[in-house]
């Protein structure tokens, strides 16, 4: 094994359950999210060597996510149907697209529902801070969003899942 | 929820204040209603989140993106030594490449096959069924199973007390040799204690595959290797457990 696999074992597989959660949790447990792990160790593997000292954490969990985006880019631009878009202003469980049925189709409980359920700009917060325990710096750098908005979101993304469930019977 | 701290209030209950910070928002949240009620919230919520799914990686994906990288690499594992102007000296061309193939082989072995076997042998007992043989977290009935079904017994000891249960026993091959493994759980993590009889290999200190961590060492006559996927300071405190267990026997 050379030295650059050895450093990648060392410092980011590590952090392989976290790059699959997220992905999990980005594509609601679509069938994708294997594939978008996959893709986002091999393209961190490629830049690793440029990769100096910071968190690894963010910096590969950025990298899943960016994988996401234009996973979802792709098929947008193959298929003819909308898909959930980032604007987040509206439940997306209203929407049925087949990443959002995957999870409600499953055995999910109530609360993995309502998380699926909550728009992914502030589903990802969530998932960041209430999973994988990040600091708001952390979720800032692998967001790509200020401070300030990662606060927001993650008040508003908490407001909304605590409406979902407790407000309730949202399509069940 | 029009509290404008309540941002603030988030960030305190998140644990992302400084002292100064935290002492006014404490001093703010004596009187503030809303902020008391976001408090009873936001404790709610994580209470709540304990039940969420987290997504492991299976051992499957562990494996492909393994294998992806080793693509990526082109890891060719036993590459033949530089020295072919002596070895075409030596012999035919292609012959005497295959043999500094098979003498680089030969060094490399060890240390390279060792790291890879175990890898493979922690992944193959968290794919179906076959983590545990005989579940017990009893030494009296692990110690002697070992004694019927492997070539070593090695001592089992359980470590709840310091959050390793041990859960059973298994019979597994490790480098051509028949081992003992000692299962133990860690949280939602599992650790695999291989131990097999030293022939003299020369062990590795530690090793990483496909994200699992190992760490070796050797007592008496018996080879060990602790192979997990948790956190490396956790591994280590495991490990001296074990090496404290041992210098009990």
């Amino acid at each position: 094994m050379n030295e650059k696999r050895r450093r990648f074992e060392a410092l980011a597989m590590p952090h392989l359950d976290a790059a699959t959660n997220l992905a999990r949790w980005l594509t609601r447990g679509g069938a994708e999210a294997d594939d978008i792990v996959q893709d986002a160790m091999l393209r961190a593997f490629r830049s690793f060597e440029g990769f100096r000292g910071e968190a690894v954490r963010p910096w590969l969990l950025a990298i899943v996510r960016n994988c996401h985006r234009s996973a979802l880019e792709q098929k947008k631009r193959h298929a003819a149907a909308p898909l959930d878009g980032d604007d987040g202003t509206e439940i997306a469980a209203d929407d049925p697209t087949p990443e959002a049925s995957a999870m409600e189709r499953g055995a999910a409980t109530r609360l993995d529902k309502a998380i699926a359920a909550l728009p992914e700009e502030f589903r990802e917060v969530v998932i960041l801070r209430e999973l994988e325990e990040m600091s708001y710096r952390d979720i800032a750098a692998t967001t790509g969003a200020p401070i300030g908005t990662v606060m927001s979101r993650l008040a508003r993304g908490r407001a909304l899942l605590k409406a979902e469930l407790t407000g309730g019977s949202h399509g069940v | 929820m029009a509290c404008e701290e309540s941002l603030r209030t988030q960030a305190y209950l998140d644990g992302e204040l400084d002292a100064a910070q935290s002492l006014a928002i404490e001093a703010h949240l004596e009187q503030c209603e809303d902020c008391q009620a976001l408090a009873m919230e936001h404790a709610d919520l994580k209470a709540a989140m304990a039940d969420a799914t987290y997504h492991r990686a299976p051992p499957a994906l562990r494996m492909k993106i393994s294998d992806a990288l080793d693509a990526e690499t082109k890891m060719v594992p036993f590459k033949p030594a530089r020295r072919s102007g002596f070895w075409l000296g030596a012999g035919s061309g292609a012959g005497g490449m295959a043999i500094a193939a098979a003498i680089a082989f030969l060094l490399l072995m060890p240390a390279n096959t060792m790291v890879a076997d175990l890898g493979e042998a922690h992944v193959r007992s968290l794919m179906g069924d076959h983590l545990i043989d005989v579940a017990s977290s009893d030494h009296h009935t692990v110690k002697p199973w070992f004694a019927g079904h492997t070539d070593v017994s090695p001592p089992a000891e359980d470590f709840k007390a310091d959050g390793f249960t041990m859960v059973g026993g298994r019979a597994d091959y490790v480098h051509g040799a028949r081992a003992a493994v000692v299962v133990y759980r860690h949280g939602a993590h599992v650790i695999n204690l291989f131990a097999w009889a030293d022939r003299g290999a020369r062990l590795p200190a530690t090793g990483s595959r496909e994200g699992y961590r190992m760490i070796f060492w050797e007592d008496k006559d018996l080879d060990f290797a602790a192979v997990s996927d948790v956190d490396p300071a956790e591994l280590e405190k495991f490990v001296a457990l074990v090496k404290k267990s041992q210098a009990r026997e």
